[in-house]
């Protein structure tokens, strides 16, 4: 590399390290009674009807954030799928794994499958919500696959459904949240009852678009990791 | 000092990713400066002797800041998906050109565009 491409590397790297830290700088030295702050911990519970305030913004004021959010997801597991899916192996030999890793595995799946349910859906009242209950749940699927064998698994899951279920999360999902236009209301507002804050059935939609996360990041990730087992040929 | 370790962070990722020339451990750092940019964003959230945002009863707490940590959520969930479709370019790269050195997979890209326009 001659010199002076090595210089200009250099500037670049230090300019946008400037950069970067000047925006930081200039976010940290706000003081913390800014609006937003304001706004959103002292209103956020009741307009949202959510006590887990984070959910109250991720799904209720910054709703479009989680939508691109979701869209972005959707096109990754779809540029991997793409990418990986030419040449699939159709038997992957299942690691002779002990007893103890095989009982243990039936033990935790159901486990982990309920873990996620219950972030999932009560995500509006305790720390939880979409995408880290589909990231367990997906984790517990993996666990099983990797002592059972993914062909065991696939057997009862079968490619198509978790494909079906993955587009029709995002369908459902991009519907919701134009349901309120035809009703003469802003897109993306919300439509259910709030509900008393602190009860399971309260925040209005916030549970319906936690589930309809999980399930999407549920199927998405199960979908990429069956794709780099399926190109690798061993899990 | 959460903050400035996540800048200090943020900043090795950064330049890890312009000078080191193995794919795999540009996306390593790619990693190290995601974590670095989250730990900036939940130190931003903080206040002095905060609760977790998530209370119903207790009115005059004070809260940390919820909107940095539903962006930290927005963060984690990008640079999954981000991952792993660049794992899947890098492995493309590596059965075709069975090396992980991006330099080096630039001349034999050069290489082969110039044998296509001639042939």
């Amino acid at each position: 590399m001659s010199r002076g491409s090595r210089l200009f590397h250099l500037l670049v790297i230090v300019s946008t390290g400037c950069v970067v830290l000047l925006v930081l700088l200039a976010f940290h030295s706000e003081t913390p009674e800014t609006a937003p702050y304001g706004t959103y911990v002292d209103r956020s519970v009741e307009e949202t009807g959510a006590t887990n305030r984070v959910a109250g913004v991720y799904l209720n004021y910054r709703l479009y954030d989680s939508l691109l959010e979701v869209l972005v997801f959707f096109v990754a597991v779809l540029g991997v799928r793409h990418y990986l899916g030419t040449r699939e192996r159709a038997e992957i030999p299942t690691l002779a794994e002990s007893e103890v890793v095989r009982t243990s595995a039936a033990l935790l799946f159901p486990l982990a499958l309920l873990l996620g349910v219950y972030l999932a859906t009560l995500g509006q009242i305790s720390p939880g919500g979409g995408f880290g209950a589909g990231a367990v749940a997906a984790s517990g699927v993996l666990l099983a696959s990797i002592a059972l064998g993914i062909d065991a698994i696939e057997r009862r899951l079968r490619r198509t459904t978790i494909e079906r279920i993955e587009r029709g999360a995002l369908l459902v999902f991009l519907l919701l949240t134009l349901l309120p236009l035809p009703l003469g209301r802003p897109a993306m507002s919300d439509l259910l009852p709030k509900g008393s804050p602190g009860a399971v059935l309260s925040g209005g939609a916030i549970p319906l678009y936690n589930t309809l996360i999980a399930l999407k990041v549920l199927a998405g990730s199960w979908l990429i990791l069956r794709s780099f087992v399926r190109h690798r040929g061993e899990i | 000092m959460a903050f400035s370790a996540g800048i200090v962070l943020l900043g090795i990722g950064l330049v890890a990713i312009a000078i080191r020339r193995d794919l795999v451990i540009k996306l390593l750092a790619l990693g190290l400066a995601n974590a670095g940019s989250i730990l900036c964003l939940v130190a931003i959230g903080d206040r002095p002797e905060a609760r977790v945002p998530i209370c119903a009863v207790c009115r005059d707490a004070v809260y940390a800041d919820p909107l940095p940590q539903a962006l930290v959520l927005s963060a984690i969930v990008i640079n999954f998906a981000i991952l792993a479709l660049a794992l899947v370019f890098v492995m493309r790269l590596v059965e075709h050109y069975h090396s992980t050195d991006s330099r080096r997979i630039e001349g034999l890209v050069q290489r082969d565009l110039r044998e296509g326009g001639r042939s």
